[in-house]
């Protein structure tokens, strides 16, 4: 198996007892490098739970999760923060950039955790704000831009260290219809590249842009389709 | 390590973005600091004032003491000692009588000071302004003659023209006449020593001698105390080897403690260790006024770290490891501490400054300059870093510990 992600059985229960929620129910699945993939489901569904696990931000209460090739299902929270680090671009519904730093810092700072030299960091930063259009905005702080734009430095930061998976809860969520088709014609142009990207939504017309849609049911996967080209 | 770098501009930034909520949690920090570094330099500055005062009043003199009811130093001892000692220059031995002075000014309490001719050369906070000391012809031969200060002069006369007038003191009933032949002022080192006060008595200074040729009384032979004066250029430490010796063969009492020196070093350096205390003692008392103002930053710290929550999920979800959240955060408030402190540091010297030029104004006498060291800066500036980490300790744990999930549900 050379899937880029690989999860068997993942179980994730909260207040594990009386009052039991299984997030996520014996949920196995496989990506492949490359692939453009959604995964939709109802509010409450377990989409962010699978986000989170697939995001190597929390662990399965049982199951496996391989990622490019790598046993991640029971790391310490150093060993996965520097998965996270190398792996993983996040892109948030909230957006979730610091408010007193400008676009350009907020994309540097995944880099310097990595360790990156100042001058690199930068060519790097400079480069995924380019890709995403935003050039001409480099030392805006959040507050000065519009909700499209921040979503767009947003990508810039998940993409700027060059992660195999760019993984996006309800990117579109906080946007208009205008911004939210910006939006996803980058998430296109990002897998045109070679990207692998998965997208969490709720919304049907957007999921259909992926090529493949997972959907997901009270914390079961209840379907997995593949349109055919 | 080069990450460290990112920590120290990441916590300097966002310090300058919050200037008033720096400022104010620094101000705990800027007090404590300035205060220790205040008394600090305050203390410094008045021991070297006093210190170059005793100095140059205090330099060559020995006192030499005995320990024993019997065995006292006698007169002829000093004698010997000056003919003998070559860095011994003079010896002082005096008694002193009560008694009281009529003028047309008024009544006076007075001393009759009488010492032998070499008193002036022990004498170091008063110089001559007019006339002269009495002579060693004079304390030999007993004459009536005394010299004063010029205070006492304008007491007595209401004027300092006296030079060749006779005063008249009454010692237990007996009137006996002395007539001035010099007048003293106080040296321009002497501003510790130079009080006055309403009611101070008078003291004539007059040949020892004169206590027995014109008062009948009969002169001490012998003193428990006296003090000697080291010629110019001698090695006090050999000079006093050689009085306790000789003083032990003169009283055949050789090897015991009965004969002891002190010289003014060892007296200055009592002072100096007074001082010091003192100034140790009030320096940590401001001190917990530091840990007051440490409390202060961990507080806000504190109140930091919950607003940034969020912030923090977003640096832990890109990969922020524990320890550099950690660092983050501890560079924060070392940082905040630090600069506390340096401001502190200046606050404190320029308060002292201040204090100095005022007393420089208000008592020209007690005029002095503050000091500080540059191992009080560093260390100062050290221990006030040192709170800033110790107190964002907890905070910065606080923070680090956040799980990413949990920081980013909150909004
Ligand atoms: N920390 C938690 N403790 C207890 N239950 C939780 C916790 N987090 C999520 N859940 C529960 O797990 C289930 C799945 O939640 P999840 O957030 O994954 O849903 P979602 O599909 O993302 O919904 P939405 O579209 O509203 O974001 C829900 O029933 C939720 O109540
Ligand atoms: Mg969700």
């Amino acid at each position: 198996m050379d899937s880029l992600i690989h999860i068997e059985h993942i179980m994730k229960i909260y207040n594990p007892g009386e009052n039991e929620v299984r997030a996520l129910d014996d949920v196995s699945l496989d990506i492949q490098s490359g692939e453009f993939v959604a995964i939709i489901g109802q509010s409450g569904s377990g989409k962010s739970t699978l986000m989170n696990m697939l995001g190597c931000l929390d662990t399965p209460t049982s199951g496996q999760y391989i990622l490019s090739g790598e046993d991640v299902s029971h790391l310490s929270d150093n060993q996965l923060s520097d998965i996270r680090n190398k792996q993983i671009g996040f892109i948030f519904q909230g957006f979730n950039l610091i408010s007193n730093l400008t676009a350009l810092e907020n994309v540097e700072l995944p880099l310097i955790y990595r360790g990156m030299p100042a001058k690199e960091r930068r060519e790097c930063s400079l480069e995924a704000l380019k890709i995403v259009g935003l050039e001409h905005r480099v030392h805006h702080k959040p507050s000065e831009m519009s909700g499209g734009q921040q979503q767009r430095v947003a990508i810039a930061r998940a993409i700027a260290a060059k992660p195999p998976v760019i993984l996006a809860d309800e990117p579109t969520g906080n946007l208009d219809s205008g911004s939210t088709k910006e939006i996803m014609k980058i998430l296109h142009e990002l897998h045109d590249s070679g990207r692998t990207v998965i997208l969490i939504t709720h919304d049907d017309e957007i999921a259909a842009n992926a090529k493949r849609v997972v959907r997901i049911m009270d914390g079961k996967i209840e379907s997995d389709f593949t349109k055919e080209q | 390590m080069s990450q460290l770098k990112e920590y120290i501009k990441m916590a300097f930034f966002n310090i300058l973005s919050n200037k008033i909520r720096s400022l104010l949690t620094m101000l705990g920090i800027i007090i404590g600091i300035s205060s220790v570094i205040l008394i600090m330099s305050l203390g410094n500055g008045f021991k070297n004032m006093i210190t170059s005062q005793l100095d140059s009043i205090g330099t060559g003199q020995i006192a030499i003491m005995s320990m024993s009811d019997t065995d006292l130093i006698t007169l002829d001892d000093l004698e010997y000692i000056k003919e003998n000692v070559e860095g011994i220059q003079s010896y002082l031995f005096t008694d002193s009588r009560q008694g009281t002075i009529s003028t047309p000014k008024g009544d006076f309490d007075a001393y009759a000071y009488g010492c032998n001719a070499d008193n002036y050369l022990f004498e170091q906070y008063s110089v001559l302004s007019k006339g002269a000391y009495f002579s060693e012809d004079d304390y030999e031969n007993g004459k009536m003659v005394c010299y004063i200060s010029e205070d006492d002069a304008i007491k007595l006369f209401g004027n300092t023209d006296v030079i060749g007038m006779t005063v008249d003191i009454n010692i237990q009933g007996r009137i006996v006449e002395y007539r001035i032949i010099g007048l003293t002022t106080f040296a321009d080192n002497a501003s510790l020593v130079s009080y006055s006060y309403e009611n101070a008595p008078i003291y004539l200074n007059v040949p020892l001698t004169t206590f027995e040729s014109a008062l009948g009384l009969s002169l001490p032979e012998d003193t428990y105390a006296a003090n000697l004066m080291l010629a110019d250029g001698a090695d006090s430490k050999s000079t006093c080897d050689e009085v306790i010796n000789i003083l032990e063969s003169r009283h055949n009492c050789k090897g015991t403690d009965t004969f002891q020196i002190q010289s003014f070093s060892d007296y200055m350096a009592t002072i100096n260790m007074v001082i010091n205390m003192i100034t140790l003692f009030i320096s940590l008392v401001a001190a917990i006024s530091l840990l007051v103002g440490g409390v202060g930053v961990m507080n806000i710290m504190l109140v930091s770290v919950t607003e940034r929550t969020r912030e923090i999920g977003i640096r832990k979800a890109l990969g922020a490891k524990t320890s550099s959240i950690m660092l983050q955060f501890l560079s924060e408030s070392a940082f905040l501490t630090m600069v506390g402190g340096i401001l502190g540091i200046l606050g404190g010297y320029v308060g002292a400054f201040l204090i100095s030029q005022i007393v420089s104004l208000v008592a020209p006498t007690y005029a002095f300059t503050p000091s500080i060291g540059v191992g009080a800066v560093l260390i100062t500036t050290l221990f006030s870093s040192a709170v800033g980490i110790f107190f964002g300790i907890y905070p910065a744990r606080k923070a680090a510990k956040l799980s990413p999930i949990e920081a980013l549900r909150r909004m």
